[in-house]
């Protein structure tokens, strides 16, 4: 047996991690030169500098100030401090702006990207997909504008916020993160956005706000993905909010103010702060990684 | 464990507790009925404690008199019942009060009811053993949580028993036990039912043999891409997959595409008996795991006399002598790599004979050793001071989870409430199973 070596005999054959072999140490020996000698911690890290973390920061408050500017616009609607039709040519014009931009851009990026998809991304396409908006868009407003009539306006305020909630937690800041979800983002902005069409006076309002929360959530995260989210669209987005928000109430500013220094100055330095508690094991024993799973040659 | 024991018989009166047994079958299961078998002829009293299956419920004998109760108790998710700790009291106590349990083992971090019944039989002062079958990795949050529970189960238990000394690293990992209450026992395999049979192989090739399930884990998308590869280079090469699962499509979608369905053949699900039928036909073994704490599989070709090719993962490098397995990397050029060198060995001649295979893996691995090495960690825990409740309680702080601490509090006073509703002298003992025929057995397992 095993066990019956007295230990620590002069003969004895160091241990080795084996299994197939008797060896002259007992069951729970545990040589502690070898014990543990391949576990790894924080394999790949890197140190997140202040200025990084509020870069990254900064995606979230520029999506955070795109729900405010709705919300914004929305309270205006609803209060008739503005008229629908100023707010339509408004969009229009931006709108047009930025899609010749966004044009101009991508003609200027690498021709071979460019080509690849060139059907799917030619102005006739953009044009008829701009067609069927409107067409669908004011065919089915009152539908969608008289869709959650019966519900309180509580109800729908809170829907609303649970939404916009939803839609900040899933939307895609570009990291490769599993909660992630484009689709899941965009639907739930656009829940939101119906539930407060309802509370508009006429089905064409109601468009006009669908037709802003539609560049709002689907296209210009498209046009700003392109500036890489700059820090300069967030400050214009932020300093408009906060004009409008300080014409409507005092309180609304001050709550908003609270929340843009929250999310890119407290996140940001407790990020940073809390960072070196980082503890991550890796061994033998993680699962390996098939790296090229999916282009398996056939 | 620095004293030396006394190898006279000691008896113990252990109860095999897990969720996971037959008619279901796997590694624990096989685990469990083969390590009780040798406990019972070596004299101990043994009996197995898990959830009922469909109408499999009550009391069974199987083997040599082996008492199965099969409690009757829903399955809840993936063939586990509802962690509730507090629902079965009454059942599991009266049941390893009514046979006079010394022992707990329970079996595979997974399973609800061998932590239910660990807790319950340290509060009526029993000993507890636990064995972790598998590997844990620590950064997505179902680990973490998983390791938490395990964590706050493994502070009370006596000892803990891995199947290898990377499985051992992982559990003091993730349990926080002290290295000392954990102990090496590998699996070991019936090498009277894997035995060689060179006349079955086909001469004039080479037959490469995968058997597993058809999941990710194992490594199915490596195993593709390497046939495909292998296929094309080797005219001679065959072979031969018994298993099934998901990722099934995958071998067949790329036999498809090469036009290989006469060189590739599968085989789908097959019988733990049938398997040996398969690999008796193999040249090589190949084994693409991603992530393994022992594999039984590469052992069993060990023993059927095939030469193995496997990936260096989790405790596979220690299973095997160099000489019996060419370990390579889990990636699809390090695996060809070694299947090349070991298809040349074979053109060379360079294998070790079948039957030494089979001789050598008995010598490595067998069940009357691994249950001769659990009987020394019964041995040591019944020698250990019954825990009162307060060191229970003691221990369980460290683990930070407090809220568990009212958990065991309850259960406390359900035994005691129980202890004056059904009083221990009012419960039946239950008599001892004779088996006629042990001395017989006895004698065919030379003990």
């Amino acid at each position: 047996m095993p066990q019956g070596v007295p230990p620590g005999g002069p003969k004895k054959k160091p241990w080795r991690k084996i299994l197939y072999e008797k060896q002259a140490y007992p069951d729970n020996y545990t040589d502690h030169n070898i014990f543990l000698k391949d576990l790894k911690k924080n394999i790949d890290f890197h140190e997140v500098s202040f200025l990084e973390a509020c870069l990254g920061a900064n995606l979230v408050l520029q999506e955070f100030c795109t729900v405010v500017f709705f919300a914004v616009v929305y309270m205006y609607m609803v209060s008739r401090w503005i008229e629908s039709w100023v707010l339509l040519y408004g969009m229009t014009f931006t709108g047009f702006v930025c899609f010749v931009f966004y044009r101009c851009i991508r003609l200027g990026k690498t021709p071979q990207e460019f080509t690849i998809d060139r059907k799917k991304h030619s102005l006739g396409h953009d044009v008829r997909t701009v067609l069927t908006f409107i067409a669908f868009g004011q065919l089915f407003s009152p539908v969608l504008h008289t869709l959650t009539d019966t519900i309180s306006t509580d109800t729908i305020h809170t829907m609303a916020f649970l939404m916009f909630i939803v839609h900040l937690v899933f939307f895609d800041y570009g990291v490769p993160a599993a909660i992630v979800s484009k689709s899941v983002s965009l639907s739930a902005a656009i829940f939101a956005s119906i539930c407060l069409a309802s509370r508009l006076a006429s089905a064409s309002e109601a468009f006009v706000l669908l037709a802003l929360a539609t560049q709002l959530f689907a296209l210009s995260p498209i046009l700003r993905n392109l500036f890489n989210h700059h820090p300069i669209i967030t400050a214009i987005l932020f300093l408009i909010d906060l004009h409008f928000l300080l014409l409507i109430s005092s309180v609304g500013a001050v709550l908003f103010l609270s929340a843009v220094f929250l999310i890119n100055l407290i996140c940001p330095v407790l990020f940073v702060k809390y960072q070196k508690h980082k503890d991550n094991i890796y061994g033998p024993w993680d699962e390996a990684v098939v790296k090229d799973v999916d282009n398996i040659r056939f | 464990m620095n004293k030396q024991y006394s190898l006279e018989p000691e008896c113990h009166k252990i109860c095999m507790v897990s969720d996971f047994f037959f008619p279901n079958m796997g590694g624990v299961e096989e685990h469990i009925f083969n390590l009780s078998q040798c406990l019972l002829l070596k004299g101990h009293k043994v009996i197995v404690m898990t959830h009922s299956y469909e109408d499999r419920v009550g009391i069974r004998y199987m083997t040599n008199g082996l008492k199965v109760y099969y409690l009757p108790i829903k399955v809840f998710y993936n063939q586990c019942v509802l962690p509730t700790m507090i629902c079965n009291i009454p059942l599991i106590r009266y049941i390893l009060l009514r046979e006079e349990i010394q022992i707990i083992h329970g079996h595979s971090a997974f399973s609800a009811l061998a932590h239910e019944a660990m807790l319950i039989g340290n509060l009526l002062g029993l000993k507890t053993v636990f064995t972790d079958h598998s590997l844990f990795g620590f950064a997505d949050a179902s680990a973490l949580i998983t390791n938490k529970l395990l964590e706050m189960s493994l502070a009370s238990c006596n000892h803990c028993i891995c199947v290898s000394y990377i499985g051992k690293e992982n559990t003091v990992l993730r349990g926080r036990v002290d290295c000392k209450r954990v102990s090496v026992i590998p699996n070991a395999v019936d090498t009277f039912s894997f035995t060689p049979d060179p006349t079955q192989r086909d001469q004039s090739q080479i037959t490469i043999v995968v058997v597993s399930r058809l999941v990710y884990r194992k490594g199915v998308d490596l195993t593709a891409q390497v046939i495909g590869d292998i296929c094309d280079k080797y005219k001679e090469v065959n072979f031969l997959i018994a298993g099934d699962g998901p990722k099934r499509w995958l071998l067949e979608e790329i036999r498809e595409r090469r036009g290989l369905q006469d060189r590739v053949l599968l085989l789908g699900a097959l019988e733990h008996s049938q398997v040996r039928n398969v690999l008796v036909k193999g040249h090589i073994f190949l084994n693409t795991s991603l992530t393994e704490a022992y594999c039984m599989a590469i052992v069993e070709a060990v023993s059927c006399g095939l030469k193995v090719v496997s990936t260096r993962v989790g405790g596979i490098p220690e299973v095997l002598p160099d000489d019996l397995i060419t370990l390579t990397e889990p990636t699809v050029p390090s695996l060809l790599e070694g299947l090349d060198k070991t298809i040349l060995e074979l053109k060379r001649g360079q294998f070790v004979c079948p039957y030494a295979c089979n001789k050598r893996t008995e010598k490595y691995y067998n069940w009357q050793d691994v249950s001769t090495r659990t009987q020394i960690v019964y041995n040591s825990v019944s020698k250990e001071e019954p825990k009162s409740l307060r060191k229970i309680l003691h221990s369980q702080l460290g683990s930070g989870v407090w809220p568990y601490l009212l958990v065991i509090s309850l259960a406390f006073l359900i035994l005691q409430f129980y202890e004056f509703w059904v009083p221990r002298k009012e419960i039946d003992i239950a008599r001892n199973y004779k088996c006629s025929k042990k001395t017989h057995v006895k004698e065919k397992w030379n003990i």
